[in-house]
């Protein structure tokens, strides 16, 4: 078990320089540069611009120059947000979408498995039927049209919360729903899915004919197999939620990390899509692995070497 | 990482356009305010400004967003009228200008002061135009400092050239047709001795020296063209051009002297009556909108009304801001390929576009016909009338027809068919089968009004001329290198908002060989029109040679104008003395909340014509000294005249 964490560990590390090599080799593909607008440079002032960020030098140096700050965790700075680094604009940016993406995780895990489980312990009930319409709708009601019109709702019609920007409790209700809302229908889906099928497997019969009472049956044999799809299904989630989605972050004026990202790709932004995309890319494969852990611990039929 | 990708960002307009539709059906009209209306209990503003700033560095930024921001912090010689963007004293109380037009002295008010009490003095001034040009700080702006004197040289690493005897070679011994700099003008100009006399002064109003690049590399591909200048260099010291040489002079404690090279075409604080401002960084139009309406800021920048949104907020006539800007829409050609490279292919082009039409579909826009936007520079226009009623006779041509550029289609089909591609009727509209439309495309950078009025424009042709030009368009920074390139084939889509109150920031955008404009077209004569008039000190006569050279650029059909935007934001009433001036630049110390609902803001289509005694007293305040200065200079003109008749 051990070894296996390790190795998957230190695997990382490679994994995400190949990544950031693969990203900057498109970037310098794009046309276009961070400096470039409507309006043109004379070739003094562009000159002036590509030495002070060393763009003047031959691409190999640039990338090996590149590469041995980023493996010493520096990114540089930012070429569009003047002395700050990218460091910083990640650890300045990432607590706001953090928030939001991790209280809507939460939401969506506590709503999602209930209705999950009650769905399938009551299948082909109003209630099964209620609960997997509502999370159909959920799934195909894209958080675009359900965060306005929450803020039509609530922030228009009402005046009871404000239809955007950080500030407060009450600023994060909107954002939150919203961004929780796809999440908690896919749980129960995936969870009354998970559940039906566990239920009608062997190791719950003999449970049961041991003579456990039901709730111990459920609770300790049944949601352990059962919520394995779940699992599977939130650890990739939990790290693209607390990267930040763009869309809630527009709608509701949220300074996440997700529309930094955006902005930086559509600046050209170098090092700040280096850094978001290492970050991201690392924030993915840790959670992948937490992941393929904690099967283990929820079936003990999986062992790792 | 899948949920942040492009589709969903494109996802994001489709969302606009649904929540903006959805709006639009629930907010009645019944109220005369839009939304939640009520002054703020502190008297802070809050303005909605755009994107995120890139900096607080006043030299480092080039956006508006950011200017608005900087115009908060930091105050500087001259502010903006609060209207018209005219230049009106700051921290310069009063400024004078010498006869020629290229030498600026200002006089610093004696109790201008830093937020740490230390007071701002002339050396300021100095410094900070001298940090802006440092070429390792690498302004992407600096350029527009080249005017002053060795400015350029400095930043773009240059060196004198000293002989032995410690004399400068001068430019004007190695004079090389160089379309790129203007022409040192010819008479040297005559020593002015404003603010006194000083080595450095006597400097800068020298002939001017000559310089040549320190880099190795730039000056060998100089000298490998030029015989006589790699002889001249021959055992010479160089000596680097530096911050001290630029044209600029702490002549005093308080007063500043700044060197041009040829007269200033153009020439340009803080909060007054707020206790605040806060700037709110958000680009996303209905998040702004729905902001606005809950009452949770008080105003917007410009443009920031989405199009679905138009119909329904211009009925609220007390808070929306429709007036021109300082801002063009139009299409330039790439004309040396063909078809385009025919002048009259690109004509019939220009005149099968029906602009009122256009500007009717768009709303927020004025139709254009021409390279300077309508309703900005009155005096300009004045002029240009009358230019143009000359030259129309100079070249026969009769004023009904020039008239009728706005929208011609018969005199467009009949164009298209010199050219060589006869236009025929075909059931009830027209077709152009020979013209090579797999030659020519619209191509814009992607953005949902760029689409509405590409494909406008698209259908006008068709329907004008039987030509389906196909549409293409580009993410922006992508865009951008395939403009500059010429590397498009028939149209390209561009905007432009002058960087200063003057028709010369539209005009210059041909002028030399830099190739801004982004045609691949240039024209010496042109340069030298608009030399001519750069180098005329009378603001009117200056006037008629730049609109010489918008007759002439006019004629060559190298752009298509389209039209002159509108500023298209709003406010709520009770913030005052904050207009929709052509630049959206906003002098924050005329600005203020009024709590007195009695004197809020109405119908502010005359918000320009109105005046506003406490914005007047302000702008009072400021203008005094500069106003006693001219005033007593004329009462000495008029002596001068009274004696010389006696």
């Amino acid at each position: 078990m051990l070894s296996f964490i390790l190795r998957r560990l230190l695997i990382i590390i490679p994994m995400a320089l190949l990544v950031v090599t693969v990203t900057w080799g498109l970037i310098r593909i794009a046309p276009g540069n961070f400096y470039s607008s409507e309006k043109k440079l004379p070739a003094a002032v562009e000159a002036n611009i590509q030495k002070k960020y060393g763009l003047d030098k031959p691409w190999y140096q640039q990338y090996g120059i590149m590469m041995l700050n980023i493996l010493k965790l520096d990114f540089g700075d930012s070429l569009k947000y003047q002395g700050q680094s990218v460091n910083e604009i990640i650890r300045r940016h990432l607590p706001y979408s953090a928030t939001v993406g991790i209280l809507a995780y939460l939401l969506a895990l506590a709503i999602g498995l209930t209705a999950g489980i009650i769905a399938a312990l009551k299948q082909n009930s109003a209630f099964d039927y209620g609960s997997m319409a509502l999370a159909m709708l959920g799934l195909s009601l894209p958080n675009f049209v359900l965060g306005p019109i929450l803020v039509l709702a609530f922030a228009l019609g009402l005046y009871i919360l404000p239809p955007a920007r950080w500030g407060g409790i009450s600023s994060l209700i909107l954002p939150v729903i919203t961004l929780a809302a796809i999440y908690m229908a896919y749980i129960a889906r995936l969870t009354r899915a998970g559940m039906l099928e566990v239920m009608r497997s062997d190791y719950i019969r003999t449970a049961r004919a041991k003579g456990l009472d039901e709730k111990t049956v459920l609770l300790k044999h049944g949601l352990r197999g059962g919520i394995i799809p779940v699992v599977s299904f939130t650890g990739p989630a939990l790290a693209s939620l607390l990267a930040g989605t763009v869309v809630v972050e527009k709608v509701f004026a949220i300074p996440g990390l997700g529309n930094i990202f955006i902005q930086a790709v559509l600046n050209r932004d170098e090092p700040l899509i280096l850094g978001i995309v290492a970050f991201l890319s690392i924030l993915i494969m840790i959670f992948n692995l937490a992941v393929d852990i904690s099967y283990g611990f929820l079936d003990p039929r999986i062992r790792y070497e | 990482m899948a949920r942040i990708n492009f589709k969903q960002y494109r996802l994001v307009i489709a969302l606009i356009i649904l929540s903006s539709f959805l709006a639009s059906c629930t907010s009645s009209a019944t109220s005369r305010y839009f939304g939640q209306t009520a002054a703020p209990q502190d008297n802070v503003l809050r303005y909605v400004t755009g994107s995120e700033p890139e900096s607080l560095d006043t030299q480092f930024v080039t956006g508006q967003p950011e200017a608005r921001i900087m115009m908060a912090l930091y105050d500087g010689l001259v502010e903006y009228h609060p209207k018209t963007m005219e230049p009106i004293p700051a921290i310069a109380e009063s400024w004078e200008i010498g006869t020629d037009g290229t030498e600026y002295l200002f006089h610093l008010r004696k109790n201008a002061k830093f937020s740490n009490g230390d007071p701002i003095t002339a050396k300021d001034f100095v410094y900070t135009f001298r940090r802006g040009l440092t070429p390792e700080f690498a302004a992407r702006n600096a350029y527009l400092a080249y005017y002053l004197k060795y400015a350029e040289a400095y930043n773009s690493g240059q060196s004198f050239v000293k002989d032995a005897s410690g004399q400068f070679l001068l430019k004007k011994d190695f004079a090389e047709p160089n379309p790129n700099q203007p022409a040192e003008t010819a008479a040297p100009s005559q020593h002015d001795t404003l603010g006194g006399d000083s080595e450095f002064h006597r400097f800068l109003d020298s002939p001017e020296r000559l310089y040549v690049p320190s880099d190795e590399k730039a000056r060998a591909k100089i000298l490998e063209k030029d015989a006589k200048l790699k002889a001249a260099l021959e055992g010479k010291e160089l000596v680097p051009v530096k911050a001290e040489d630029i044209g600029i002079e702490a002549v005093d404690d308080y007063t500043v002297r700044i060197k041009l090279y040829q007269p200033a075409p153009f020439f340009l604080g803080l909060l007054g009556l707020l206790d605040g401002i806060e700037f709110y960084p958000l680009d996303e139009q209905t998040t702004m909108m729905n902001l606005y309406k809950a009452g949770r800021v008080d105003a917007l920048y410009n443009h920031t009304v989405p199009a679905a949104w138009n119909e329904n907020i211009r009925q609220y006539k007390d808070e929306y801001l429709l007036h021109p800007e300082v801002a063009t829409e139009f299409y330039v050609i790439s004309v040396k390929k063909p078809p385009m490279d025919n002048l009259k292919v690109r004509q019939a082009f220009a005149l099968a576009i029906n602009r009122e039409a256009l500007a009717e579909f768009r709303k927020t826009i004025k139709p254009l016909t021409d390279m300077t936007p309508e309703g900005i520079f009155p005096k300009y226009e004045e002029a240009r009338k009358k230019v143009y009623a000359e030259k129309l006779k100079e070249n026969n041509i009769p004023p009904e027809e020039w008239a009728k550029r706005i929208f011609d289609p018969e005199k467009a089909r009949k164009l298209m068919t010199e050219a060589g591609y006869p236009v025929q009727k075909s059931g009830s509209g027209y077709s152009t089968p020979t013209f090579p439309v797999d030659k020519v495309s619209i191509t814009y950078n992607t953005a949902e009004s760029n689409k509405a009025v590409a494909e406008f424009v698209q259908a006008q042709w068709k329907q004008n001329l039987g030509i389906t030009v196909p549409l293409k368009n580009l993410e922006f920074k992508t865009y951008l290198p395939m403009l500059s390139a010429v590397e498009y084939e028939g149209f390209g889509r561009r905007g432009w908002v002058g960087d200063y109150m003057d028709p010369f920031t539209f005009l210059g955008l041909f002028y030399t060989t830099v190739n801004e404009g982004a045609t691949g077209w240039w024209d010496p004569k042109y340069d030298a029109i608009l030399n001519e008039a750069n180098n005329t000190v009378d603001p009117q006569k200056r006037f008629e040679k730049l609109a010489e050279a918008e007759f002439y650029l006019a004629q060559q059909q190298i752009v298509i104008p389209l039209s002159t935007a509108g500023t298209s934001w709003m406010k709520k009433p009770y913030v005052k003395g904050f207009y929709p001036n052509p630049g959206t630049m906003h002098a924050w110390k005329f600005v203020y909340i009024e709590r007195d609902a009695n004197k809020w803001d109405a119908n502010v289509d005359n918000i320009m014509k109105d005046s506003d005694p406490a914005v007047d007293a302000q702008i009072s305040l400021l203008t005094a000294t500069q106003e006693q200065m001219e005033k007593s200079k004329t009462t000495e003109t008029d002596k001068v005249t009274a004696a010389a008749a006696e």
